[in-house]
């Protein structure tokens, strides 16, 4: 029978599917997962690149199963640009690009992208700002000019700014009454130190200090075309015809030299335990972790396997040990977040006043673990899978497929990097992960930031060194 | 998994797509057992949706069972007789998928998102629960456990999550079956014995209250063969008894006020009992929350979140909170949630909305605004129909609550035949303050401005 083929080619699908479906439906064997045929290939529609003569860089992507497009305006113009002082400048100017140019209104800019039965809208994140737009796909001409203009000619009118840090502040407010961002920011802080990573958040005196002068000096001196990829999936016109169009929106846009950006530089990882005082907390939040390898290195793709493996959905280590075994926790997690400069790998959970020594010892104990012995090759390979699967899911809608591209921009990523994604997730090995996992995931100079109530957890805390106590802001 | 409401800010999912030019292919069958069974192939990316549809929720609960069909739900991932405890979310996850299950007023709804070569790995896993759940009191007792430590967690310890599901659908309705908690009391779950679920699961997870939809990179010869392979000998049970969910006549308009200890921010609740889907009315209220809520054009914003500066953000829909307009059944009102800048009161906000509302009722749209907004509601069914699971969840409400899964075709055309005068006319039927219910939530001090303790409801 098929079922017995040790391994089944794309080829013998079809033959192995017929077989399994022409057994009467008593006899097929329903203790066991039926054996199916490896994952399919998939090759993602053709990526093409170019550039306008003004240095702006256009990526395409023809994909006209549905009559839409979807765009992004990539900047490297993100929160690390912003100055000292100025805290959340980035995101400020993202969010009001959209609020008034010298031809258009907030009303109009918003009444005009729904005409396109579109969307329009400004993000920054850590290295990149970002306007991202969609269309019905006749609309990409109009599409395009609405993004030109607000990346070239937003006026950042008095009154839309004076919403925008009302509303700001107040959302600040409301993120710092919670326990899980008050953790991130300070194991930001803590590990990037003085660098322009540090700060996840504008502060309140920034918001404050936002004004017409400081908006326009960021834009003029950071969204310039030669700083710029414009990526655009979707039922697109013929390449001819979508030049000119382009041309036609982008191509009188000066190109401009910009200061050189700022450098990374954290500080060395080394053992340190901060606990940030918020009394009257029942629960405590708990991060522990270091500076990683970037995207572009070759440990990236051992260290990202094993981040699935210890703390990555719920075939995870602990998943299963902490929040399913131990019942610490409703959340245990881990993450590895690759900024274009700098990374950090954490280990997170989240577990009742009570329960904080044995959570962490939990803790470092799934962490000394993947660092000293190889993972077994039934978790390695389920886990492989788990990483290569939702890489393809990822890739279903126009959407999907932009935001990829606009992460590959933004970190600086070899232009095959989709293309080889899961063949470079295939071949990671037990050896590789224990090594990366020795350097990065071995909690020896972990940094340890805990949010609490000092007087619950204080002494519990104490027992796995000197702790340095900080009262929420 | 396991979340009992999805509360959707703006969706315009509901329709579909002739004037989408796209058309979604369909092959649509029965098993002999009474499963539905509803199939689109789309061979672009190698990713199948197997959505699974069972024909019973929250409203079909019993005095004394309330946020049965809630815990039923986690049942569901509890294992089976060939598929012991783990297997499913272990199965899934390490043949790169992922896989959910939400409960909602009515009905119950399980999926998994894989690879397209592990169809039938899909197939085998939810064909087994369907078949020989392992409901025993272990797994019961354990659930409930779960399911009342999600209702401290995702209700009891979040604002505005009591009032909006355990009070408003008391003002909304007045037919028990609408109106009880749909996450249900400790005290009915600690009632729960084993038999009660038993007899649930019999009646109502039975191949003939389902609907199986496969959406995605298959062939239909392959996929129509091995549904018959894993389903066609599950046994069929008598069709539960349906509810009877008609409200009383006369719909009695009130406002309430409800003290939350864990809101900062105040809140208001309006809602209208809403027309019969598919009725001409409940296309031009889905226009009129596009015109009130939709996109970055929308009323509320330009007028209260700009203009006004009095609201701070806002989530409204046909069914609002636990429906869409696309799974809306009724009856459901017309609902909304806004959040608001504390400088003004609960009562100048409804007044601002009422506002609103008046103008569509005083003169007919603007033929400018009319396209706008019918451009805005096409572009978003065109876009949810990307995902094969989106695209699955539109199929099986069609299939289910209208017998018509290929109206994922025609839908749209509906909704673009509406004019001006059907809106008017709609907002001056529905949307008047003597068919108007509103819940206020105010902001109450915390015991010792403590940030997590819990208010008083159990």
């Amino acid at each position: 029978m098929f079922l017995g083929k040790p391994s089944l080619t794309v080829g013998a699908l079809i033959g192995l599917l017929l077989t399994a479906a022409g057994l009467a439906a008593q006899t097929v064997d329903r203790a066991k997962a039926p054996r199916t045929p490896p994952i399919p290939g998939y090759k993602l529609p053709p990526v093409s690149d170019t550039k306008l003569p003004n240095g702006l860089g256009v990526v395409l992507v023809h994909d006209g199963r549905f009559p839409l497009v979807t765009a992004r305006l990539n900047f490297q113009a993100g929160t690390k640009f912003d100055p000292k002082d100025l805290p959340g400048l980035a995101e400020a100017v993202a969010a009001l690009l959209t609020e008034g140019t010298k031809t258009r209104t907030a009303r109009q800019l918003s009444e005009e992208t729904d005409a396109l039965g579109g969307s329009l809208a400004g993000g920054a994140g850590p290295d990149a700002l970002t306007v991202s737009g969609s269309a019905l796909a006749e609309n990409l001409p109009r599409l395009l000019e609405l993004m030109a203009d607000v990346s070239r000619n937003a006026t950042f009118p008095q009154d839309e700014v004076d919403l925008y840090k009302q509303n700001r502040i107040q959302n600040l407010q409301q993120e710092r009454s919670q326990p899980s961002f008050l953790a991130s920011q300070k194991f930001s802080e803590v590990v990037f130190g003085a660098s322009p990573y540090a700060h996840i958040a504008p502060t309140e005196e920034a918001v404050f200090k936002l004004d017409l002068k400081v908006l326009a000096g960021f834009r003029d001196t950071w969204l310039v075309p030669n700083q710029a990829t414009l990526i655009l999936v979707g039922k697109l016109p013929a390449d001819e015809e979508l030049m000119k169009i382009l041309v036609q929106r982008f191509g009188s846009w000066r190109q401009k030299p910009v200061p050189a950006a700022p450098k990374a530089e954290p500080p060395a990882p080394r053992r340190q335990i901060v606990l940030v005082d918020r009394p009257g907390s029942v629960q405590a939040d708990i991060h522990v972790g270091r500076l990683a390898p970037i995207r572009t290195g070759p440990e990236y793709f051992p260290l990202m396997v094993g981040n699935t493996i210890l703390g990555g959905g719920t075939n995870s280590r602990m998943f299963k040990n902490i929040r399913e075994k131990e019942g610490f926790a409703y959340d245990a997690h881990s993450t590895y977040a690759t900024k274009r400069d700098a990374a950090v790998f954490e280990a997170v959970t989240e577990v009742r006043n009570e329960v904080v020594e044995p959570a962490l010892k939990a803790v470092l104990s799934e962490l000394d673990q993947m660092a000293s012995a190889p993972v077994a090759a039934t978790e390695l390979s389920n886990i492989k899978n788990y990483v290569a699967g939702l890489y393809l899911l990822r890739l279903e809608t126009q959407d999907g497929v932009a935001t990829q591209l606009n992460a590959m921009n933004t970190l600086g990523l070899p232009k095959d990097y989709l293309e080889t994604y899961t063949t470079r997730v295939r071949s990671v090995e037990p050896d590789q992960v224990l090594t990366v996992a020795k350097k990065y995931m071995a909690p020896g100079q972990a940094t340890i930031v805990v949010v609490g109530d000092a007087t619950k957890i204080g002494e519990a805390l104490k027992k796995f060194g000197d702790v340095t106590i900080t009262k929420a802001n | 998994m396991k979340k009992l409401l999805a509360i959707h800010f703006l969706l315009f999912g509901a329709f579909l797509a002739r004037s989408a030019d796209v058309s979604i292919p369909i092959e649509k069958y029965k098993l002999k057992n009474g499963l539905r069974v509803v199939l689109s192939k789309d061979n672009a990316v190698p990713v199948v949706t197997v959505y699974m549809i069972y024909d019973v929720g929250a409203r079909s609960e019993e005095k004394g069972r309330t946020g049965f069909a809630h815990l039923f739900e986690h049942m569901m991932f509890e294992g089976s007789a060939n598929a012991p405890k783990g297997t499913h979310f272990a199965t899934v996850e390490s043949n790169g998928g992922t896989l959910n299950g939400s409960t909602h007023p009515d009905f119950t709804d399980y999926f998994e998102i894989l690879p397209s070569n592990k169809l039938a790995t899909a197939l085998w896993l939810e064909s087994d629960r369907m078949r020989s759940l392992a409901i025993n009191e272990e797994n019961l007792k354990n659930q409930k456990e779960a399911v009342k430590q999600e209702r401290r967690l995702s209700f009891d310890n979040q604002p505005y999550a009591t009032a909006i599901v355990d009070v408003w659908p008391t003002l909304m309705f007045r037919n028990w079956q609408n109106s009880h908690s749909l996450i249900g009391s400790f005290e009915d779950l600690n009632g729960a014995s084993v038999d009660d679920v038993a007899k649930f699961f019999k009646s109502h997870y039975a191949p003939d209250n389902a609907a199986l939809v496969i959406v995605g990179d298959i062939q239909i010869p392959d996929a129509t063969k091995l549904i018959e392979t894993y389903f066609g000998d599950i046994q069929p049970q008598p069709l539960p008894k349906r509810p009877d969910l008609a409200e009383p006549a006369g719909f009695a308009a009130g406002t309430q006020v409800y003290k939350d200890p864990l809101a900062r921010v105040p809140g208001v609740i309006i809602g209208y009992p809403g027309p019969k889907r598919r009725s001409q009315d409940y296309y031009a209220l889905h226009l009129i929350d596009a015109i009130l809520t939709g996109g970055d054009s929308s009323r509320f914003r330009m007028n209260l979140v700009k203009g006004k500066q009095s609201v701070i953000e806002y989530e409204a829909e046909l069914g609002w909170p636990f429906a869409s307009a696309q799974d809306y059944r009724d009856p459901e009102p017309y609902a909304m949630f806004l959040k608001y800048n504390p400088k003004f009161t609960g009562d100048q906000i409804v007044a601002q909305v009422q506002d609103e509302i008046a103008k569509l009722q005083a003169a007919p749209l603007d033929a400018k605004d009319l396209d706008r907004v019918k451009t805005l509601v096409r572009a978003g069914v065109v876009r949810d129909l990307q995902g094969s699971l989106s695209r699955a969840q539109a199929l099986a409400q069609y299939e289910l609550a209208d017998g018509n899964a290929a109206l994922i075709n025609t839908e749209l055309d509906a909704a673009m035949a509406v004019t001006a005068g059907q809106i008017q006319a709609a907002a001056k039927k529905y949307l008047t303050p003597d068919k108007r219910a509103v819940l206020q939530i105010v902001p109450a001090p915390s015991p010792q401005g403590k940030p997590d303790e819990k208010k008083g409801v159990e």
